[in-house]
């Protein structure tokens, strides 16, 4: 074995050019699929992340997505969330009201998404995911407080409408106008990113203060939280029926199961992933063929050499086994070359990913997904190697001998 | 040739109406034409005759390295037409040693490893191979050579190793297609007297040969024309 390898090693050294370029295909090959692999893991467990709070949750919004287009949208009331609230199984339910409103800061006016809700809600909607920005070291808090039900004329503000949105930087105790009053900022918060970037861009009131600033109570979403998540889809539909019933309308309401939407969004996902790697395997199938080419080369080249090999008593399966080792070590190396260059590429993929869209994905590096690339590139060096090593074995002794 | 001699056990090798004929396109060569001869255990038979009358391709036949188009060859009573190519292969890793003209050594493999291949084909563990190729080295005078690629030794040096390699399975015949062709007269010499050496040890050899003078040597000589042989 060890000399068999040797014999290989010296074969693949003298034609270091050619096994170079051929191993080349195979490292390009494992590369893209396992840096594939590894970003849509880490894809996958973001979404995952950020979404397995919100799986008890049925996100109740006007207009339903069969009538689609957005001037269908209406809004609900007061007696839609009581209702909302009366049904079994909900555990609680948060009215949220939302609108563009010109927001003027030190004389530059933007139109931003004020959002109002009860400060006791917040944690209904968001969980504890979202949360005041961390001191910045200064000593000071320079994050704020949360809302509070008390609170008038305050707002809490989202990461980029306190840094990105206005030239100057807007912190805590700052003011803004909005729609024509003035709001103190008691509080920013914590940048969010990707599934949840919206918060990033709103601005947070009381409930008193919205109807105030949007001269109407008109509930625009309900956040429901349900006991349990079993019952979610269930009780999405009561809620649906309910709010309709109230309306007099059918398929007035949109109430979503985020359960259902996330397990949605995840077998999507696999599909993804799926048809990336269906993309990347002709990748594969083009080094397989340089391994063949080069296999077969190396068969041509070596005729002669198997021919005396065959004539000092080398059996077929001695020269099939020879050959076929030459592929695997070739694809063998190419894949762990792979596996590494795939994971360099994954992290800068991950970086790329990051600088572009703002949204964080680690790179999930699988012990799997490293041998199994190792193993699929071994595999298709031997496969590839087959018929080319096979051709040699056959070769008749005095006919490869006489070659020259 | 009768059942009889078959069974006789120092018949080493025996052929009955030999025949090998080349086709290419129309044109059809009779390279051996109904060749009948015996080689008993531990002669040394020296074949000569003229360029294209057939040497190499008797040679080749009884090496089991080709197939002939009619007659048989027995090798110590068994006919190698009946066996299959895994067979064949294990008559040539055993039983035989070739060595050829152009000595054929593979030149990614230093001598020993040259010598050692025929074991490693045959299975033998590393440590015994190494050790036997050494001692086969040494008994051709090589043991100083031991690690130089075959680019790294001359003609006659190389065709040491090839004889060497030829012996490391320990086959009872010795079979060389001209193995003093392509070396100087004395090299040609030292070589036949390590033939010489290993056919008193009981190897049966089989020589082509162009030099009369080595021919002279052998203790019987087989002179070919056109494909038969003349005695
Ligand atoms: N593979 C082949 N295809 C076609 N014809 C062949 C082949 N091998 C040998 N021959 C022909 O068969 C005849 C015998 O060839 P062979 O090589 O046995 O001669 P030889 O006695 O060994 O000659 P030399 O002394 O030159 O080596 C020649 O006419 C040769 O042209
Ligand atoms: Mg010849």
């Amino acid at each position: 074995m060890k000399d068999a390898f040797l014999l290989v090693y010296r074969n693949i050294r003298e034609r270091k050019t050619r096994s170079i370029l051929t191993m080349l295909g195979i490292v390009v090959g494992i590369a893209a699929v396992v840096a594939i692999m590894s970003i849509s893991y880490g894809m996958q467990e973001s979404i995952t992340e950020q979404l397995s709070e919100m799986t008890d949750i049925i996100m109740v919004t006007p207009g339903s997505q069969e009538l689609g287009s957005f001037g269908e949208f209406g809004s609900f009331t007061e007696r839609d969330l009581n209702d909302v609230e009366r049904i079994s199984g909900v555990k609680e339910a948060a009215a949220m009201m939302g609108e563009m409103q010109e927001v003027e800061y030190r004389g530059e006016k933007v139109m931003v998404e004020i959002v109002g809700i009860k400060p006791r809600d917040m944690d209904a909607v968001f969980g504890s995911t979202v949360k005041l920005e961390e001191d910045s070291g200064s000593g000071i808090s320079a994050s704020g407080r949360e809302l509070r039900e008390n609170d008038r004329k305050a707002c809490q503000i989202g990461y980029s409408i306190a840094n990105d949105y206005f030239d100057y930087e807007i912190g805590v105790n700052d003011r803004l106008t909005i729609n024509g009053s003035k709001f103190r900022v008691i509080g920013v918060l914590e940048k969010q990113g990707g599934f949840r970037s919206n918060v990033d861009a709103q601005i947070y009131v009381t409930k008193r203060d919205a109807i105030d600033i949007f001269g109407t109570n008109d509930i625009s979403s309900i956040f429901v939280r349900v006991r349990d998540i079993e019952e979610a889809e269930a009780i999405a539909d009561e809620i649906g029926e309910q709010i309709d019933d109230n309306h007099k309308l059918d398929d007035f309401t949109s109430a979503m199961a985020m359960g259902g939407a996330i397990e949605d969004l995840n077998s999507i996902f696999q599909v993804l992933q799926v048809f990336l790697l269906a993309i990347v395997s002709i990748s594969l199938i083009v080094a397989a063929m340089g391994i063949m080419n080069t296999t077969l080369m190396s068969v041509m080249e070596r005729t002669h050499e198997i021919g005396v090999m065959k004539a000092i008593g080398a059996k077929n399966r001695n020269i099939l086994f020879l050959f076929l080792m030459e592929a695997g070590v070739v694809s063998g190396i190419g894949g762990v070359l792979g596996c590494i260059v795939g994971w360099g590429a994954a992290e800068v993929i991950s970086f790329g990913i990051y600088s572009a869209f703002d949204v964080e994905i680690a790179v999930v590096m699988k012990l799997q997904v490293l041998l199994g690339g190792v193993a699929i590139a071994v595999l298709v060096g031997i496969l590839s190697g087959f018929y080319p090593a096979r051709k040699a074995s056959k070769l008749s002794p005095v006919e490869a001998v006489r070659y020259e | 040739m009768g059942k009889a001699k078959t069974r006789k056990v120092e018949c080493m090798i025996h052929t009955e109406n030999l025949c090998k004929t080349y086709r290419m396109g129309d044109v059809v060569v009779q390279a051996l034409r109904d060749v009948n001869m015996e080689i008993k255990d531990g002669e040394f038979v020296a074949i000569i005759g003229p360029s294209g009358s057939g040497k190499s391709t008797l040679l080749n036949l009884l090496g089991c390295l080709d197939k002939p188009t009619s007659g048989a060859v027995f090798i110590g009573g068994t006919d190698t037409a009946s066996l299959s190519e895994n067979a064949l292969a294990e008559i040539r890793r055993e039983k035989i040693g070739f060595i050829f003209q152009q000595f054929n050594l593979i030149h990614t493999l230093n001598a020993l490893e040259n010598v050692a291949l025929p074991m490693f084909f045959a299975g033998v563990g590393r440590d015994v191979r190494l050790k036997k190729a050494e001692e086969l080295l040494v008994k051709v005078e090589l043991g100083e050579r031991m690690y130089h690629k075959p680019s790294e030794l001359s003609g006659g040096q190389q065709q040491r190793v090839a004889i060497a390699r030829s012996l490391s399975n320990d086959p009872a015949i010795i079979i060389g297609d001209e193995p003093t062709g392509n070396v100087d007269t004395d090299t040609g010499t030292a070589i036949m007297q390590i033939l010489e050496g290993l056919n008193r040890e009981g190897k049966t050899i089989i020589v082509v040969t162009h030099d009369a003078e080595i021919a002279a040597r052998a203790g019987r000589t087989k002179r070919m024309r056109d494909g038969k042989v003349l005695e």
